[in-house]
């Protein structure tokens, strides 16, 4: 290098985070880590390896039969498609909820407020309860969608329905309001505003409300035994194919079930993460 | 006249924030907008700027009238305080946005934010994010996305009011440098009167939702219209039936002088070059009392004078002062 560099010249864009620089823990700290890791390993680590171990027990090819028996299948089919549909909607609705709820003011705006977490605190069998009341055989309002594949997107949507709300709404509130009138006096049509500037800054926020939204979708079950009938091939998912192995005796049956859906919550999961990284590094 | 707002009423409720508010801006200039905060400077900013709407009164631009235009179309260029960055996007990408959405060519719009970086030296720093710039390069950055689409006026709303004092003072100067640059009728928020002084081809003072004085800097600060200009502009105390500023008293250490108020310095406070007395008047009606008159000299003058504490002072007004009548203390 020949001339100096300038004062404000930056020698490369600086990484936001730093790279580790060895172990710099303090006592207090290790101390925190230590009980974090601990408690996180006797609560989730230990036992989902237990779960992968019970699994193989009987061995690859009785592992490969488990996961591959049709029932099994159909099962997994519609839990994983009907979830992802359910948090498809969830992105759309729950941002739609989110807008309304923070933007707009309105009469009963905080009981709405309020009312959105019910489908989150009903116990789900109460949940399955409700809906059956009204999308059951003896409807009011003429709409039996009971122990049909529709029962199970309802039920889904009804429990998840808070998790993309909840977590786009603090993040749209906090979001300010000359950025959107600068981008107006810059010429952006509202759409333009919209898409350019206020999604981009909610698609964190939306990405994880969905990854929450699809993990408890795929585990739901309490709703779903009022609601959907149980029917292998057409309204079984996975939670209940899981139960009716233990209920047989076939322990290493159900682990291996429970262990393909933690490969797809954990695939789902990473891909959202991947598109919320992306989007958030490039706008 | 770049800008001209005619008979602009805005209300909160029963607060006035701008009350029947008529002002002609002249183009190419920088104009000052002072005064205390929630005396409608911002407000009537905003309505030009068409992000706030009036409640009866026009608005033109360049002759348009841009009363009942949205912002999109006002082609006015606006920074804001807390600058108002794209967070998600590069400094290069705050910069063309303006001209992307206007689906310029984009060689056009790679050339035009390179010259734009390059005028408010940021040519380094284009691939960064808002987030790794301090508050001084933010500000610039929302300035060059401002003048990106080349609007026919660029208001600022305190530009520098987020900033320590330090980059404020190097940042209007270089606001001052770019408007001679540039040229564009420019229009700035501000309740510091320093900055207003220093930077502005014109301020207008406005306070409690009216306009109290229109003028270049050197008629405001000889020429006040009324006490509350003179006492916004600079310190004022008040000597005998009038008001002026501290530093046009003369102060004598004999009588003689024709109307001479005699008193003595009950204070002496030296800052800087200058030295700060406080006079206790010797009450012309006895029983009356008189607030304590501040001067300031010139510390040489002091020393000349032999000025210490105690000592006893006949003061006069200067010749050519700039004096207002007091109000009558009742």
């Amino acid at each position: 290098m020949t001339a100096a560099p300038a004062l404000e010249a930056p020698t490369r864009p600086t990484p936001r985070r730093r790279a580790r620089s060895g172990n710099t823990l303090t006592a207090g700290s290790a101390l925190g880590l230590g009980v974090a890791v601990t408690w996180f390993s006797l609560l989730v680590l230990i036992p989902l390896t237990a779960i992968v171990i019970t699994a193989g027990e009987r061995g690859w090819a009785g592992y490969w039969d488990t996961i591959t028996n049709p029932q099994t299948l159909a099962a997994v089919r519609l839990t994983v498609g009907q979830s992802l549909l359910v948090t498809a909607v969830n992105v759309v609705m729950g941002t739609l909820i989110a807008w309304v709820l923070v933007r707009d003011r309105f009469w009963g705006r905080s009981v709405l407020d309020v009312v959105i977490d019910i489908p989150f605190a009903l116990p789900t069998i109460v949940a399955g309860l409700v809906l059956l009341g009204l999308y059951g055989p003896n409807s009011p309002i003429g709409v039996d969608w009971a122990y049909t594949e529709r029962a199970v997107t309802l039920a889904l949507a009804f429990v998840t329905l808070p998790f993309v709300v909840r977590a786009v709404q603090p993040v749209l509130g906090e979001l300010e309001h000359d950025v959107e009138e600068a981008a107006a006096s810059l010429g952006a049509s509202r759409t333009t505003i919209l898409r350019r500037i206020v999604l981009p800054a909610l698609v964190p926020a939306i990405a994880a409300g969905a990854a929450l939204s699809f993990a408890r979708a795929i585990s739901e079950y309490g709703s779903l035994v009022l609601l959907s009938g149980n029917r292998p091939f057409e309204t079984e998912v996975v939670s209940v194919r899981v139960l009716s192995h233990i209920e047989n005796g076939s322990t290493a049956s159900a682990a291996a079930v429970a262990s393909l859906m933690l490969v797809v919550a954990l695939t789902v999961i990473v891909v959202l993460d991947v598109i919320q990284r992306r989007v958030s590094r490039h706008g | 006249m770049s800008i001209d707002v005619r008979n602009i009423t805005r209300t909160y409720g029963d607060f006035y924030a701008l009350d029947d508010v008529s002002v002609a801006l002249p183009t190419g200039q920088l104009t000052a907008l002072l005064g205390p905060s929630g005396g409608g400077k911002s407000t009537l900013l905003r309505i030009i700027a068409g992000l706030d709407t009036a409640d009866s009164g026009s608005v033109s631009i360049e002759g348009v009238d841009a009363t009942k235009l949205p912002p999109q179309k006002r082609n006015v260029g606006f920074v804001f305080q807390h600058y108002a960055a794209f967070k998600h996007m590069s400094v290069a990408k705050n910069v063309a946005f303006g001209l992307e959405i206007r689906k310029r060519p984009k060689v056009e719009v790679k050339k035009r934010v390179g010259e734009l970086l390059e005028l408010v030296h940021l040519s380094p720093f284009a691939d960064r994010m808002p987030s790794q710039l301090s508050g001084g390069q933010r500000q610039r950055m929302a300035l060059a996305r401002a003048l990106a689409v080349e609007p026919t006026v660029l208001l600022l709303d305190e530009p520098f009011g987020a900033l320590d004092a330090k980059v404020r003072k190097e940042l209007r100067e270089w606001l001052r440098r770019l408007h001679d640059e540039v040229h564009v009728t420019t229009v700035f928020v501000t309740h510091d009167q320093e900055e207003a002084m220093e930077v502005a081809d014109e301020i207008v003072v406005i306070n409690g939702g009216r306009i109290e004085q229109v003028g270049s800097p050197d008629e405001l600060y000889d020429q006040p219209a009324n006490d509350f200009v003179m006492g916004f502009l600079g310190e004022v105390t008040r000597l005998g039936h009038v008001q002026l500023r501290p530093h046009d008293i003369e102060v004598a250490v004999g009588p003689g002088r024709a109307g001479a108020h005699a008193g003595r310095v009950t204070r002496l406070q030296r800052v800087g070059f200058e030295v700060r007395l406080l006079v206790e008047l010797e009450s012309v009606e006895p029983g009356r009392e008189v607030a304590p008159v501040s001067v300031s000299v010139t510390r040489s003058h002091a020393h000349a004078l032999d000025l210490e504490l105690g000592a006893r002072v006949w003061l006069t007004p200067a010749v050519g002062a700039t004096t207002v009548p007091a109000m009558v203390a009742v």
